[in-house]
């Protein structure tokens, strides 16, 4: 393959086997973080007292400190605190989970308090209840805005996957490494890793901006 | 019937409203003048809770504003149109206007769709109903803040200086339907500084100064020289407003 004797058939099986790892725990993470994002954006912009100010607390910690010391203190402190068989994987998912929640809350926050407030007062001498302002008025606005700086988070928060190789997760990152320290072939290795992740980056790019544009049509501002 | 009874309103050490009492009976259509800063908009906005009361009683139709179980029911009589139309942005025109008929009284789509229309033809938008806010002049959008207000048929229509950010040409067009508006029967409370039209369309003018009432005076009244320009702020304010 590639006129290298290095290669085997099986090098693309390995591939394909850390690029579902990667797209996996990079799924997964994302998902419970935009979840539970949410659910701490909301408690703060609600000013649940006590709760909130924690989970901010949380939240600063996991924003202002490096992730892959956050993975270590996930995949080394935790079992070594309560008797817990963590495996890298769960680790790795933990770990993306709580700091994908962190910018997730703040990007929920910041989107909420950019609605004009004076709609919401409206609503609510409509007698609209607080349920459906959030849902009716509030959620679909704060999405348009949220849009473009999910999908920034996102991007990013893929590129952060190739740091769980360091724990042991056979991810894409640690696919090329496995073949390149077999192959000594970096130059063919590494760009081949690399675009794997820039089209990954790319068609969460392309998805993105079809939703910006959805959410945001209602900006159109041409006079008829 | 709107029962205002010694309002009271603070924010912080500021007092803004002092003992405030008007009553607006059903069918009364009400314009309340005064000095910027006098508590106009204060006092509206207590009236269907965005404010919260200091001390005082305000009665909706039996229902107190103060009790939160109430609140709800106050709010379904009285809508309001807003200075800033403070529209929906991300909802189309008919929706802006059928969000709270159907969420909040329990229409059917097609009831508040066909009402919503009704009240758009009314205005002459009958053809921008699936455009959104930010494709309207400001004339249009203050129009389908009236269509929105009407469309939850209230009891009481209140009114903050819904044309004061409009240019002169638009302010004519939203008058003209309040006008005909006021002559249908509908309760209107109106803080307008457009005193030609509080002339034209009042039955009682209510005078607010520094958080007091200073006269509540039936229009002819009200603009007579023995009447309300007879205390020397009113007569002040009233030339000061342009009109003699
Ligand atoms: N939320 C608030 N917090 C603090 N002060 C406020 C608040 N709302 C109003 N005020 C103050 O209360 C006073 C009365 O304000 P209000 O808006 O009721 O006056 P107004 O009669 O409607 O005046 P205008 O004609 O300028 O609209 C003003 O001094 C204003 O600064
Ligand atoms: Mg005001």
């Amino acid at each position: 393959m590639y006129g290298s004797d290095g290669f085997t058939i099986y090098d693309i099986q390995l591939w394909a086997e850390g690029l579902s790892v990667t797209l996996s725990i990079f799924l997964i993470s994302s998902f419970l973080g935009l979840l539970l994002g949410c659910i701490v954006g909301l408690v703060r912009y609600y000013r649940v007292p006590i709760i909130g100010k924690i989970l901010m607390m949380i939240s600063e910690f996991l924003k202002n400190s490096p992730v892959l010391v956050q993975l270590f203190l996930v995949y080394f402190g935790v079992p070594a605190l309560i008797a817990f068989d963590m495996t890298p994987n769960l680790a790795a998912i933990i770990t993306l989970t709580g700091n994908t929640t962190a910018f997730i809350a703040v990007i929920v926050i910041s989107s909420i308090e950019a609605i004009d407030f004076k709609q919401l007062e409206a609503a609510r001498s409509f007698a609209l209840s607080e349920r459906l302002i959030l849902s009716k008025i509030i959620f679909p606005q704060s999405l348009a805005i949220a849009m473009p700086l999910l999908v920034g988070l996102a991007i990013n928060q893929l590129q952060v996957t190739s740091l769980i190789s360091v724990i042991g997760v056979i991810d894409l990152t640690r696919v090329g490494d496995i073949i390149n320290q077999r192959t000594f072939e970096p130059f063919l290795v590494w760009p081949i890793i690399g675009a794997t992740y820039f089209i990954m980056a790319k068609s969460i790019e392309r998805i993105g901006a079809r939703l910006e544009r959805r959410f945001s049509a209602y900006h159109i501002s041409n006079q008829i | 019937m709107i029962e205002i009874q010694n309002l009271h309103k603070d924010f912080g050490d500021l007092k803004v409203l002092k003992g405030v009492d008007l009553s607006i009976k059903p069918g009364e259509v009400v314009s309340i003048l005064g000095g910027s800063g006098s508590g106009k908009s204060t006092m509206m906005r207590c009236i269907n809770g965005l404010e919260s009361i200091t001390k005082g009683k305000i009665i909706v139709d039996d229902f107190d504003v103060s009790k939160s179980n109430d609140l709800r029911e106050v709010r379904k009589r009285c809508s309001t149109v807003f200075q800033q139309f403070d529209l929906y942005p991300h909802l189309r025109v008919i929706d802006n206007i059928t969000l709270a008929p159907i969420a909040v009284l329990g229409q059917s789509k097609e009831e508040a769709n066909d009402k919503a229309m009704e009240l758009l033809n009314s205005v002459a938008l009958g053809d921008r109903a699936s455009a959104y806010p930010s494709q309207l002049s400001g004339g249009q959008k203050q129009r389908i803040g009236i269509c929105r207000a009407l469309a939850m048929n209230p009891s009481y229509l209140l009114l903050d200086e819904v044309t004061s950010s409009l240019d002169p040409e638009m302010t004519a067009e939203v008058l003209d339907i309040l006008k005909i508006l006021s002559k249908q029967g509908i309760t209107m409370i109106s803080v307008t500084h457009e005193i030609e039209f509080a002339r034209e369309i009042s039955d009682r003018i209510v005078f607010l100064d520094e958080g007091r009432i200073l006269k509540d005076l039936p229009k002819d009244d009200f603009f007579s020289e023995s009447g309300g320009k007879s205390d020397p702020r009113i007569a002040r304010f009233l030339s000061k407003m342009g009109n003699v």
